[in-house]
């Protein structure tokens, strides 16, 4: 027990170190302050916030944007990860599409929506030539901009999240369940969808707490009355150096969600994300009402699949013996097509519009000129900035992985006092507005002589890393089949030789995209980098940032046309590499 | 936890508890006051351009003093503030709007500028005990001239008169300004717009609300709104206007009625450097070296001497132009630092009702 224990600490230990003193410490400063006021204890803020229905209005607002971007982004991701999980040949590919929005600016992402969007943008434009409609559609400036450009957003985080998942579900079991007469609607439903389901919750709840700190997107493509909360928060820090009221909001947001993550433990359970199976059937009474329901409903879902698919196979649109093992037909093919054309129609819309004349976004894009690709490619800041942002974040990827991954291990697979307690601090930082990490930071680093370096905007990057990190893991540690390291004990190998030959080959899938999670998180991040860069050093965000605030011109779609070509280089090179891997590896005897 | 612990103001809350974690790094502060060099803020884009030939490379020439212009957030209070609690200065001075000053300057933050001659030929209003003015901002409205006609508006009121001017509007989602606008089109004048009449300017918004088709939040936002001919009419700020004009869109700036505000240099307090700041910031406020930046920067130079050497052309752009400097109303950020909070709270919550 006492070894146990020690285990638990060697695993936990370097979290909790980590996130006491990189998180707690600079958002318990914060949030100090909105309890101080010259010196005394005071409630002025938390009052102001009570007394006012403008807050909670705001807090309703943010609550009801997120919950949509994570209905749609969960629903929409979910066949994209069904069919990247089902395929082995496209694979590549298919991430390649899914993360290709990632590499341009959320900036640029946010304006191309505005030009396509627009009452004389792209899509009314179109649609007005070929006659479809009289009057430009209202499709911007209201909660649809705001809906498709944060699903838009949050698709890839969603894809990314339940893939794991979904790779880790032994095929054999579908065969299993082939061999035994079902049929695919019940293949999927009965056993792929609950098999899958830890990764739709992980999705579900890491996508609805990213969406409550989006500002820019509602910023930019809503109307008033998609004002999120932390506009408040953010103007008064800026305009106002209200540290005090601005920690109060921050609180609020804070006490909601952890009030909607209580609620959704007492319904779901956290099985899926946090706990185990183990955990799961102790809520007796709950599942005793809700797994008859759920089996109900699944059943019904895989008789009406069947239904349909015996139908279309009539049709012969189907082959009639598709099995599990052919992978999925053409209705899924054609579904996620269609949601992958979604996710990079703006991304490359951006391409012709990096090469215009205009010294704006705007459609159709004016002349050819080559003057944008110039811009960028004759600025050293561009280039110390590409170079900055990816040392930041290999570092930051690595910190978060090496720091992460344990901290999973122990939550999926050890029971101890305070799990819940450990749980709630590893997600905590993509709860709390990053505005506050980075406010909290600046203040601890400029003490630490870390502000304005590599490391300091590493260190603050692996905090935000770390939620993403552990999530993504504890859904495919707590599916590892434990006794597969006992198996290697009992044949010998000692805990460093299993862990290295055994689990970690086997949990491969999900430490690479854990650390492409975080690699992401941190090349796209900004307000922290706003914060810590404090203007001498420079990544791209922050860079694509300063221009946009001065104006959004074509040099920024340039610049991320050149990101996007750069990384689908290096993904397609990873991707050939891997496959000639394979290759040699079979032709080995 | 003693009693004393508590204590404290707020500021010296933030300071005690990273006091905690190393000493104090006063060394390299120490070791950078021997330097003669300068890190300086500026917003970036055509004002690195534009300071850069017009203060930084002269003065550097004039002094031997280097001062580099590092693109900062656009509004670098917060920042500001936690490089002075913790007495890490990573910037010796900052371009600061009068607003941003003034927050900053109720909280102790700012050194207070000394008054050269050349300082003296900045105008009064132009200029703070902490702020120098280098440039003038005005806040105008502007007009798409393919849906609305040249010449179509020429007052705030114009705004308001949705029969008579059809199109789609945009105001500033933000009690700054827009309420000033308000005030102004419901026939409040220049003269005395402050204090400003809240109810009353509420009054006149609740006749136009159901007629703004978008409440912008962003500078950016506004020169692609009418470049690409969003809406038809909107208060932006002059350059951003500009930008779009530059770009060829049909826009049209009305200069009348039209408020400004200016921003300037504000140097960090208790810097290691401040003595060469102060010598900078004078520096600045000489009229033939603004003149310098007017070609990449569509704001008026403070100093009007610094008209003799700008071009007819380009003058006619520049918000302080003497030709419709005086019809501009000055926006009041000492009043705002009253009220700003408590007005904005109001408005958001008018404009969400």
């Amino acid at each position: 027990m006492a070894s146990g224990q020690k285990t638990t600490w060697m695993l936990t230990g370097p979290a909790i170190l980590f996130l006491a003193v990189f998180f707690l410490v600079p958002v318990s400063w914060l949030l100090g302050l909105s309890v101080f006021d010259e010196g005394s204890l005071t409630a002025a803020n938390y009052q102001r916030l009570a007394d006012q229905p403008l807050y909670a209005r705001l807090l309703g607002i943010t609550l009801t944007i997120a919950g949509w971007t994570t209905l749609l982004a969960v629903v929409g991701g979910y066949p994209v990860a069904f069919l990247i999980a089902r395929t082995r040949d496209w694979r590549g590919i298919l991430l390649l599409l899914v993360l290709l929005p990632f590499w341009t600016s959320f900036l640029v992402r946010a304006f191309s929506w505005m030009v396509l969007l627009g009452r004389r943008g792209a899509l009314n434009q179109f649609l007005e030539g070929a006659g479809l409609i009289d009057a430009p559609l209202a499709l911007m400036f209201n909660l649809t901009g705001v809906l498709v450009a944060m699903a838009h957003a949050m698709l890839p985080l969603a894809v990314m999240t339940m893939l794991p998942v979904m790779l880790n579900i032994d095929r054999r079991l579908l065969l299993a369940s082939q061999t035994l007469g079902a049929k695919p609607g019940s293949v999927f439903w009965r056993i792929w969808f609950p098999l899958s389901m830890p990764g739709v919750a992980a999705a579900g709840i890491l996508v609805f707490v990213t969406s409550l700190g989006f500002f820019i997107t509602p910023a930019l493509l809503g109307s008033e009355r998609e004002t999120v909360i932390v506009q408040e928060i953010i103007f008064q820090i800026q305009q106002l150096l209200n540290w005090g009221f601005a920690g109060a909001i921050g609180v609020l947001v804070l006490v909601t969600v952890l009030a909607i993550l209580a609620f959704y433990n007492a319904v779901f359970g956290f099985a899926g994300v946090a706990g185990s199976a183990r955990q799961a059937t102790s809520k007796p009474l709950l599942s005793a009402i809700t797994k008859p329901v759920g089996n109900a409903v699944l059943g019904g879902l895989a008789r009406v699949t069947d239904a349909l698919y015996d139908a279309l196979a009539a049709l012969r649109l189907v082959g009639r013996s598709a099995s599990a093992e052919r992978g999925p037909g053409y209705p899924l093919r054609l579904v996620t097509a269609l949601i992958l054309g979604f996710l990079i129609v703006p991304t490359l819309f951006i391409v012709p519009v990096s090469f215009t004349e205009a010294s704006f976004l705007s459609w159709p894009p004016r002349g050819f000129s080559l003057q944008w690709f110039g811009a960028v490619a004759e600025s050293a800041v561009w280039q110390e900035a590409a170079l900055r942002s990816v040392l930041v974040a290999l570092l930051a990827a690595s910190l978060g992985l090496a720091i992460g991954v344990p901290a999973a291990f122990a939550l999926a697979r050890r029971s101890f006092r305070g799990k819940q307690v450990l749980f709630a601090l590893t997600v905590a930082p993509v709860v709390v507005p990053n505005i506050f990490i980075a406010v909290g930071l600046f203040y601890l680093f400029s003490r630490l002589g870390l502000t304005s370096t590599t490391v300091g905007l590493a260190l603050g990057h692996a905090v935000l890393a770390i939620p993403y990190v552990v999530v993504t893991m504890m859904a495919v540690v707590r599916d590892y089949d434990e006794r597969l390291d006992y198996a290697a004990y009992t044949l010998g190998a000692n805990k460093l030789r299993t862990l290295v030959e055994i689990t970690l080959p086997l949990i491969r899938p999900g430490l690479v995209s854990a650390f492409m999670f975080a690699f992401i998180i941190s090349f796209d991040e900004l307000t922290i980098a706003l914060f810590l860069t404090g203007g001498t050093m420079i990544t791209l965000p922050k860079k694509m940032w300063d221009d946009a605030v001065l104006q959004v011109s074509p040099e920024l779609a340039a610049a991320s046309v050149l990101l996007m070509a750069f990384m689908t280089c290096v993904i397609l090179a990873a991707e050939l590499f891997r496959r000639r891997a394979a290759r040699i590896k079979a032709r080995e005897p | 936890m003693t009693h004393s612990r508590f204590d404290v103001t707020r500021r010296r809350f933030g300071q005690l508890i990273g006091a905690a974690a190393v000493g104090t790094l006063a060394a390299p502060a120490i070791i950078r006051a021997q330097d003669r060099t300068l890190t300086v803020r500026d917003p970036g884009g055509p004002y690195a351009q534009g300071f850069k030939e017009a203060f930084y490379d002269p003065f550097f020439e004039a002094t031997g003093i280097q001062v580099t212009g590092v693109q900062g957030d656009h509004a670098p209070t917060g920042l500001i503030a936690s490089m002075v609690d913790a007495g890490n200065y990573t910037w010796d001075g900052s371009i600061l709007s009068d607003n941003a000053h003034q927050v900053l300057v109720a909280q102790n933050y700012l050194e207070p500028i000394e008054v050269t001659d050349a300082i003296r030929e900045v105008p009064e209003q132009l200029r703070t005990e902490y702020l120098m003015g280098t440039d003038v901002v005005g806040v105008i409205l502007a007009y798409r001239t393919d849906t609305m006609g040249e010449g179509a508006l020429t007052r705030w009121a114009d705004v308001w008169d949705v029969e008579g001017r059809p199109g789609l509007r945009a105001l500033r989602r933000s009690a700054f300004d827009t309420t000033e606008q308000a005030l102004l089109a419901d026939g409040v004048s220049g003269d005395s717009l402050y204090p400003l009449d809240f109810d009353r300017a509420f009054a006149a918004l609740d006749r136009l609300k159901d007629d703004v088709a978008i409440w912008w939040t962003g500078g950016a936002q506004t020169s692609q709104l009418l470049a690409t001919g969003e809406v038809d009419v909107l208060p932006t700020w002059n350059a951003r206007a500009q930008t779009a004009i530059d770009d060829g869109a049909p826009v049209m700036i009305n200069w009348n009625e039209a408020l400004y505000t200016f921003e300037g240099w504000g140097i960090l307090r208790g810097g290691p450097k401040v003595d060469l700041m102060q010598e900078f910031v004078s520096f600045c406020a000489q009229g033939p070296q603004q003149a310098l930046f007017t070609p990449h920067l569509a704001s008026g130079p403070t100093n009007p001497s610094a008209y003799a050497t700008i071009p007819e052309e380009r003058a006619a752009v520049l918000p302080s132009n003497p030709v419709f400097f005086d019809n501009m109303v000055k926006s009041n950020a000492g009043f705002w630092g009253g009220v700003g909070d408590e007005a904005n709270e109001r408005f958001n919550a008018w404009v969400l009702s």
